[in-house]
């Protein structure tokens, strides 16, 4: 197909949804005038009924904690597919050499990256556990602070090099974080049906308004996010960087294994 | 202007949409979607903004300040986050693809055929 024609089928496309986009577009309330009903309601209630501070905290875990136990699985598929991708055609095994454009110069590393790599990691992954922790207080949570905690160790293999960020970073407990976060996920919404509650009910004490123990099952329903986000994306700069390796073996052509 | 959000929006998704129908190259497709979808950020938080309201948080302002919707701030957080790895996962597919046929051109794809039935 031409791009000529593909342009012109989709003109014709949105041709066909002109009208109702119209129709929704003119129905968009005013910016800045009011906000939904439902969102102001759980501004109004979810304090005092939950003792968190963070309301978007407490629709990701409580309210709406079955959309986000989706969306877990969402990031557990999407994760497990690249993985499966990426090892299928290259294999287990892994080999310190970095693939090699002929003619280009390797550069040594600087003294200065290694140095502002050592400060700023470890800081980076206190700020990082920081955000996971402070999830029902202030702004943060598993997602954010996951990916924070996955960047820092990017940083390890900025500082040390990839024989250094291997030794650290192990594959199968980046697989153990990943799928146990989840499952510590789907636990707590499990756990509560044993009390006779319903599914994710929050039964432990609320905890303190304001204090950093507050939200009760929300709090590891948290962790459980930062586990898997954490290893799921430390997964991903692993799979992807050892993609950048020289192939052990003699190169493969074909597909027997992919 | 407070059109002005929604009309960012549109104009986002219609220029991710546009690369999309044009691409002749699987990363600058990605890139594409990706632009789609900040589309939706932009839409998402616009609907939930209201003029002199603070973030969802009552921390340091006593519950029953007025905030902007919590419900947007968690659809667009839980977006990101999906969208990252949905990206890791494209890019993946677009790795073997080059693998496979040596192009990213997606005119010059074909189907993959069985081992041996050529």
């Amino acid at each position: 197909m031409s791009p000529r024609l593909r342009l012109t089928l989709l003109g014709a496309a949105l041709a066909g949804l002109l009208p109702g986009a119209v129709a929704v577009i003119g129905r968009l309330p005013e910016f800045g005038a009011t906000i939904a009903a439902y969102g102001e309601r759980i501004n109004a209630i979810v304090p005092a009924e939950r003792h968190v501070a963070n309301m978007v905290s407490a629709i990701n875990f409580d309210l709406r904690g079955l959309d986000t136990l989706g969306e877990e699985f969402m990031l557990l598929a999407a994760i497990t597919g690249t993985v499966v991708l990426l090892r299928g055609r290259r294999g287990e095994e892994t080999t310190d050499r970095a693939m090699r454009l002929p003619g280009r110069a390797i550069l040594p590393r600087s003294e200065a990256v290694v140095l502002t790599c050592r400060l700023v990691g470890p800081l980076l992954m206190l700020f990082g556990l920081y955000i996971v922790v402070h999830a029902t207080v202030t702004p943060g949570g598993g997602f954010q602070g996951g990916v924070i905690l996955a960047s820092g160790t990017l940083l390890a293999y900025l500082g040390e090099g990839y024989a250094g960020w291997r030794d650290v970073v192990r594959s199968h407990w980046l697989d153990a974080m990943e799928g146990g976060g989840a499952f510590l996920f789907v636990l707590c919404g499990l756990a509560p049906m044993l009390t006779g509650a319903a599914f994710m009910q929050n039964v432990l004490p609320l905890g303190t308004f304001r204090d950093l123990y507050s939200g009760g099952l929300m709090l590891i329903e948290n962790a459980g996010v930062a586990l898997a986000v954490c290893g799921g994306f430390t997964q991903l700069f692993l799979e992807f960087l050892e993609e950048t390796r020289e192939s052990a073996g003699p190169e493969e052509s074909g597909e027997d294994s992919a | 202007m407070t059109w002005l959000p929604y009309a960012v929006a549109a104009w986002l998704f219609a220029a991710g949409l546009y690369g999309l129908a044009s691409s002749r190259n699987l990363i600058h497709l990605v890139g594409c979607l990706s632009v789609c979808q900040s589309a939706t950020y932009v839409l998402l938080l616009g609907l939930g903004y209201r003029w002199g309201s603070i973030a969802p948080i009552f921390y340091d302002h006593p519950p029953g300040t007025p905030a902007v919707d919590p419900v947007m701030q968690a659809l667009v957080l839980t977006d990101i986050v999906v969208g990252a790895t949905l990206t890791a996962l494209l890019l993946v597919l677009t790795v073997q693809i080059f693998k496979r046929s040596g192009t990213l051109d997606p005119e010059h794809l074909r189907p993959i055929r069985r081992r041996g039935a050529k």
